[in-house]
């Protein structure tokens, strides 16, 4: 092999790495290895100078490679390929040594620390000697959506993405738009009518012309990658039009929402049992009925709200589900407006008034005299029968945190806050769509904080309760987010994959059809006549699964072939 | 054993001024700044959450409220407006009403109209009686000598009389408040010794109020003090010298000093709090329950009848004196007969008593303490440590 003109770079970090590795060291003794032409140290390479450094170098020195001693790649790879870009090198022949995360941050300060980095740097240059020049792909996108869900999320999406002209198809499987906070009456903590935010955002999406609504519709299939996916989607009603039909779309939303936290599950409350305890749900049913009552249709003197059942428990939910505490906050103020002779008490765990507003709106229902009891998290009050002579129907005790004492509680009517759950179905989306759950069943973003609607599918995307529980909108901004995600991409019109992916040498395959299982993208598929397997680039994430698998050693992951991975082994142990 | 809550008893509690003690969401902020919080009674916070659930009989075994001096300190940190301070206040006018067996108490501080009126009543009732009584004895035109319209000795008999009626009212009272929070208490191990040991503190606590100075803000103690010993002194002056006080021309002087002091002090300092009501200058004025004003105005006007009766007899002007004087008895037996048994004045026994059982009660918990049971917590690990009060 020809020996290439390498240049190495080590990165200072500020203090972070310098504090412990020897950079200079690290830098001198690079210069020797095989190749390298111009080696340095520098404080921070990521700044400007640093790059222009780089960029310089590649003019002057006729760089062929580059090696950066420095953080992860995951923070600034992209950095240095793009510096790379500029001055006329491809990208894929920049490699990274990472002697912060995996020298400096965890070692201590010596001899050891400096010799682990020289050892990181020749590994990254024996590695990179053997990099190829990659070009990136460029597919057509698609600029029509798939929504998933007719809840005010995927609504919320629809709308945003048909009000900027682009078609929409927008599934529900039941027979109505809405969702769940079609079942809610006020909402808080402005208690304004969710009703009426329903009906416009109903009407609008029935009637705008960019938007398919199609109810009693399921997802059937969906196939193809990002930019370019075919949709089989099934109709249940028994009306005009073809029971299965196949749409082209670009991108898909999920929006699938949660179900409620079945109330019955939990013995000690007496639900199913006693006729006045009821669960949240059921309540916003009375309220939308627009009378609160007992079963015997006497007005209530007591009403508890008893929060958590279902969520952050050990028996249940180990998580908090959000909307909970500001729902009951706000069932305390709609009782106690309907009825001002009622006697309001709230049994709680922690009061989470996170919200805009909302820590306001618990100072306001302390503020119409609500009873605030605590109980400890991991307890749990227990409901009974009152006594006969007693002015109320039921008995709540509480080992009461606040006061250190046991209180039973007086009650007439006794409403459960029931959790949000992920929905029965939602493992039947994940194979669907391509996408991960967590061990609650919610669905799993591509970065909890700086990329939170987008999957590790390309093209798919989560917004609403499907991805966790949470309030109104939050769930509206995760469907805009993903909406504005999607008109970026179609914006750009074509779209740009990442070079390195895996691709089948068919001469070796054997189509043992391996490959097609082990891979968790679902990129690989099977050409029926030719008996070979082949990968769909776009989708590829070159995890190098197949790889490893394929008992004919057929695949080769670009950017992670052989010859790099065992260069850049002899060279740790060099 | 549980407690059964009572969500209804805060409704019991607005008409005494607690009004926003449900506001109270239990930072514990309050309890952290009062500098007389501290283990056992810990407060205002236990007492309020004890309020908002409504256990009526936690409550009416605390001695935490006679504790506070009401400095408003609580309630200028509380983050939610829910007036710790205030809150106390209001239990102090509750307890007082639960301590009082004849239910009068209670009739007024739930409502103004009773107060004023029962006043209005024993004013009149008081006026005929002096006026009726004058008429046999003398001439309206004679204020001291053999032929004086209200001589001094007769007032006196009826002073002593009245200071008899009241003592069966208050000490009948005070053994409720005695009973509630220390006699019913079985678990707890007072001792006869302990009693006794701690005794001192009464009058300590009556003559110097010295834990109001721990207060940060001094003023409010040394305003309260000068009214509280200015009262005293008059009374001790009309309980025991009556007759001097009110004798002819030859002045007593050792008599009369005492007197001027007390007088003015009583005018300044009620003018004071009346001022730093109506302004709301700080804290604990900024709630003015009516019992409030009734107590100040009362004291005010008696003192001041008092001036001008006192005037007129040194001008010479009998007539108008006796005249006077009738009026600043219609005033003064009011103020003895319905304040000091069951309205505000009676604080003037309770909260020494409080200090005093206070004291007993920690030592008692103490020694329960060391020796492995908590009444106050059962099942709680062992304390040997009782701030002393």
């Amino acid at each position: 092999m020809t020996e290439k003109r390498i240049g190495v770079y080590v990165c200072n970090c500020g203090t972070n790495i310098a504090n412990v590795v020897d950079c200079d060291a690290v830098a001198e003794a690079a210069a020797d290895l095989p190749g390298v032409v111009v080696s340095r140290s520098y404080k921070y390479m990521c700044s400007n100078p640093g790059q222009e450094m780089i960029t310089q170098d590649i003019r002057d020195e006729q760089l062929e490679r580059v090696v950066v001693a420095a953080c992860s790649p995951r923070m600034h790879e992209p950095t240095f390929r793009r510096a790379a870009e500029t001055a006329g090198l491809n990208p894929y022949l920049v490699q990274m040594a990472n002697i912060r995360e995996q020298c400096s941050w965890v070692h201590d300060a010596g001899e050891m620390a400096t010799e682990k980095a020289k050892d990181l740097v020749r590994a990254a240059v024996y590695r990179v000697t053997r990099h190829e020049s990659l070009e990136r792909l460029s597919v057509d996108m698609c600029p029509h959506t798939l929504v998933l869900g007719g809840g005010i999320a995927g609504m919320s999406a629809a709308l945003e993405l048909a009000d900027a002209g682009k078609r929409v198809y927008l599934v529900e499987r039941t027979k109505a738009l809405g969702g769940n906070v079609a079942r809610v009456d006020l909402t808080a903590p402005y208690l304004d009518s969710a009703r009426d935010m329903m009906t416009d955002r109903v009407t609008r999406v029935i009637e705008h012309p960019d938007v398919s609504v199609m109810l009693e519709s399921e997802l059937e299939k969906l196939e193809g990658f990002v930019g370019n996916f075919k949709a089989t989607i099934s109709h249940h009603s028994s009306g005009e039009g073809p029971p299965i039909e196949v749409v082209d779309v670009g991108s898909v939303i999920v929006c699938t929402g949660y179900k409620e936290f079945d109330a019955s599950r939990v013995t000690h409350f007496g639900y199913g049992k006693l006729p006045d305890v009821i669960t949240s749900f059921e309540f916003e049913g009375m309220l939308k009925q627009g009378r609160i009552e007992m079963k015997d249709g006497r007005l209530p003197q007591y009403v508890a709200i008893v929060h958590c059942v279902g969520s952050r428990s050990e028996e249940f939910h180990g998580y908090c589900s959000r909307v909970c505490c500001m729902t009951a906050l706000k069932y305390a103020h709609e009782v106690k407006s309907a009825l001002p002779r009622t006697y309001v008490s709230d049994v709680y765990v922690d009061m989470h008034a996170f919200g805009k507003g909302c820590e306001d709106f618990y100072r306001r229902s302390a503020e119409v005299k609500t009873l605030f009891l605590m109980y400890g998290k991991g307890d749990h009050p227990v409901v009974r029968r009152a006594d006969p002579g007693d002015d109320c129907e039921m008995l709540i005790t509480v080992d009461e945190q606040l006061s250190g004492e046991q209180i039973e509680l007086p009650a007439d009517l006794i409403i459960l806050m029931v959790g949000m759950e992920a929905r029965e179905d939602s493992e039947q989306v994940t194979h669907l769509v391509n996408i991960s759950q967590d061990k609650d069943g919610w669905f799993i973003e591509s970065h909890p904080k700086l990329d939170p609607v987008a999957t590790t599918t390309d093209g798919v995307y989560i917004a609403g309760a499907c991805q966790a529980p949470k309030d109104i909108p939050d769930s509206v901004a995760q469907a805009r987010a993903a909406a504005a995600r999607i008109l970026g991409k179609i914006s750009r019109g074509k779209l740009e994959i990442d070079a390195m992916f895996a691709a089948v040498n068919e001469d070796l395959c054997s189509g043992c059809r391996v490959c097609n299982e082990i891979c968790p993208y679902s990129a690989i598929e099977f050409d029926a006549e030719t008996k070979r397997s082949h990968v769909i680039s776009a989708l590829c994430k070159a995890c190098g699964a197949c790889v490893a698998t394929c008992p004919s050693a057929a695949i080769e992951a670009k950017h992670f072939t052989d010859e790099q991975i065992f260069a850049e082994i002899a060279g740790v142990l060099a | 054993m549980a407690t059964r809550a009572n969500p209804k008893l805060i409704e019991e509690l607005e008409p005494y001024g607690a009004e926003d003690v449900m506001k109270c969401y239990h930072c514990g902020n309050c309890s952290a700044v009062c500098p007389f919080s501290a283990d056992p009674y810990v407060f205002p916070r236990k007492p309020m959450r004890y309020l908002q659930m409504g256990l009526e009989d936690k409550l009416k075994g605390q001695l935490d409220p006679w504790l506070c001096y009401y400095c408003g300190e609580c309630s200028d940190q509380c983050p939610r407006d829910a007036e710790p301070g205030e809150t106390m206040m209001s239990l102090r006018r509750w307890l007082t009403s639960k301590y009082d067996w004849t239910g009068i108490s209670r009739l007024f501080y739930q409502s103004w109209r009773w107060e004023l009126g029962a006043i209005v009543l024993v004013a009149i009732l008081t006026a005929i009686g002096f006026t009726l009584f004058g008429m046999s004895q003398g001439s309206l035109s004679a204020y001291d000598g053999p032929n004086a319209f209200l001589p001094s000795e007769s007032v006196h008999v009826f002073d002593w009389v009245l200071a008899g009626v009241l003592m069966v009212f208050l000490l009948s009272n005070a053994a409720r408040m005695w009973w509630f929070t220390m006699g019913r208490a079985k678990d707890l191990p007072t001792t006869l010794g302990s009693y006794i040991a701690s005794l001192w503190m009464l009058p300590t606590h009556f003559f110097t109020q010295i834990r109001y100075s721990k207060c940060e803000h001094k003023g409010p103690w040394v305003t309260h003090l000068a009214l509280m010993l200015s009262y005293v002194t008059m009374l001790v002056l009309i309980m025991f010298f009556l007759t001097d006080m009110a004798s002819g021309p030859a002045i007593d002087w050792s008599v009369h000093v005492a007197g001027y002091l007390a007088t003015a002090g009583l005018v300044l300092a009620t003018i004071l709090f009346l001022r730093n009501r109506a302004k709301k200058s700080s804290a604990q004025y900024r709630h003015s329950h009516e019992s409030d004003w009734i107590f100040l105005v009362l004291i005010l006007v008696v003192a001041l009848t008092g001036i001008l009766q006192h005037i007129l007899h040194r001008s010479g002007l009998d007539a108008a004196a006796n005249i006077t004087y009738i009026v600043h008895l219609s005033l003064v037996v009011p103020m003895l007969a319905l304040e000091v048994p069951f309205s505000k004045w009676s604080h003037l026994a309770y909260r020494p008593l409080a200090m005093y059982l206070a004291q007993v009660r920690a030592t008692a918990l103490s020694r329960a303490r060391a020796g492995g049971v908590d009444p106050a917590r059962p099942g709680a690990e062992r304390h040997t440590q009782v701030h002393p009060i």
